[in-house]
């Protein structure tokens, strides 16, 4: 249970963003306000990477947030941390806003107009550091990747290629794209686990 | 290799969303048989690609959104607690109960008095208009007394004197003047037709100056008995500056100057 699972009072180590969640159930503005200030920027940036336009970002970031603050309730503890789920829904959010703009329509995973039941799971390796460090360490293992595997995690990522779309784009082959971009994801979660 | 380690392979793909449609199809329809191994993996896969959004150039949104964000959320807050608000059952003390027939009451009865009000109001306007009409019926009368006193002293008065107006054509009859020196003069005559076509008998005093104009004197009709007078209170002349006195019919109001053939004419002084 949500509530439970996040009470301040139970567990001595609990995240702020699980306190700030608790009191947010309770249409404790001054939590979103903590929460957004907490998370806006990355969920921003991650928007405004994708959509590339000020002005849309703003409104794709003003949605995930409105979806926070109106169906907390329905949130559930078993969905994970709130910043992998808030940058989920970001992601999902901007890409149909890309592929609308675009004119392709493509079924991905989890489009929802609500909160999308998707189950984040921090791994046993996740340790709690500031963003600051965090952003230093994936940028830095994602250097460390051959650069087509690289480009290929991006296109993924930010502008919601498949891998026939990659691999079209890249003049690839198929088989190909799909390692670089499993190997890739696995020296991320490797590096990440090592650090 | 095992069922499930077929579909680890697809799981951080899946989660980055890059799958084709039969290998996406392929991966949900094994993710729904509840294969728990499968589905942490999923959990921990959408964890690891979260994180590349650190990726992204670091940027700041605007204070704008900020504060739009905040009075969405503010008036989302407001609207919810009005309902409830709304829903809440609060008892009706007595008193009010109380206060609101009594405000029935006042305003039942404030109704009714406005109505009467009105029907006394309309009432007097009623009696004050018969009171006016009342008063001119006076008035008229006395007046009428008056002119009749004065007739009946012009006629009796030694003084006076009697001067008659024939009228040229046979069937009619004549009529008669009494003109006293200061009192004035009164024509009087009897079985009089009544003008034809609205028009109205005037009478004229004719001057003895050679060339003098007919001088307009008073207009009247018969009235149901055929009684015509005329009553010139005062007369512009002395009996002695007038050669004759002329009656003729004229259109209604009068004229300045006969318009037709005197009907009544008295001999010449």
């Amino acid at each position: 249970m949500f509530l439970a699972a996040f009470s301040p009072s139970n567990n001595p180590e609990v995240s702020p963003d699980a306190t700030l969640l608790h009191r947010l159930l309770q249409k404790d503005v001054n939590a979103f306000e903590q929460l957004y200030d907490r998370h806006s920027h990355l969920v921003y940036s991650l928007v405004l990477r994708i959509l590339r336009q000020a002005s849309t970002a703003e409104e794709v970031v003003q949605d995930v947030f409105l979806q926070l603050w109106r169906n907390a309730s329905r949130y559930d503890a078993a969905r994970g941390p709130v910043l992998p789920w808030l940058l989920t829904l970001a992601r999902n959010r901007a890409l149909d806003h890309l592929r609308l703009k675009g004119e392709r329509q493509r079924r991905r995973e989890d489009q929802t107009e609500e909160l999308p039941q998707v189950a984040i799971a921090a791994p046993n390796y996740e340790k709690a550091i500031d963003e600051k460090r965090r952003a230093e360490q994936v940028r830095q293992l994602m250097t460390s990747l051959n650069p087509h595997q690289k480009k290929a995690i991006e296109l993924a990522y930010f502008e919601g290629l498949s891998h026939s779309e990659i691999a079209e784009k890249l003049s690839e082959p198929l088989g190909t794209v799909k390692s670089w971009i499993r190997n890739g994801l696995l020296r991320l979660k490797e590096g990440l686990q090592a650090t | 290799m095992s069922n499930a380690d077929q579909f680890r392979e697809l799981i951080e793909a899946y989660a980055l969303g890059t799958l084709d449609a039969q290998e996406r199809a392929a991966l949900e329809t094994h993710l729904a048989t509840g294969c728990a191994e499968c589905a942490t993996a999923l959990q921990e896969a959408r964890w690891l690609t979260s994180q590349l959004a650190y990726l992204a150039p670091t940027e700041q949104p605007s204070d704008m959104l900020r504060g739009r964000l905040l009075q969405a959320v503010r008036a989302d807050q407001s609207n919810a607690r009005q309902p409830a608000n709304t829903s809440t059952s609060i008892p009706v003390p007595y008193w009010l109960w109380a206060a609101v027939a009594a405000l029935l009451i006042l305003t039942t009865y404030s109704a009714w008095d406005s109505r009467r009000l009105q029907r006394e109001i309309q009432a007097t306007n009623q009696r004050a208009s018969d009171e006016i009409a009342k008063r001119h019926a006076l008035e008229q009368e006395l007046t009428v007394a008056k002119l009749q006193a004065h007739e009946a002293l012009i006629l009796s008065d030694p003084a006076s004197i009697k001067i008659s107006l024939p009228c040229k054509n046979p069937a009619m009859p004549k009529l008669e003047a009494v003109w006293h020196p200061t009192m004035g003069i009164v024509v009087t005559g009897w079985k009089i037709p009544m003008p034809s076509n609205h028009r109205v008998f005037q009478l004229w005093l004719i001057p003895k100056t050679p060339g003098g104009k007919p001088m307009p004197s008073e207009m009247a009709w018969p009235n149901a008995e055929g009684k015509l007078v005329f009553m010139v209170a005062n007369p512009p002349d002395v009996p002695g500056g007038t050669q004759a006195l002329a009656v003729t019919e004229e259109p209604a109001g009068g004229s300045s100057q006969p318009t037709s053939t005197p009907i009544w004419v008295s001999a010449s002084k």
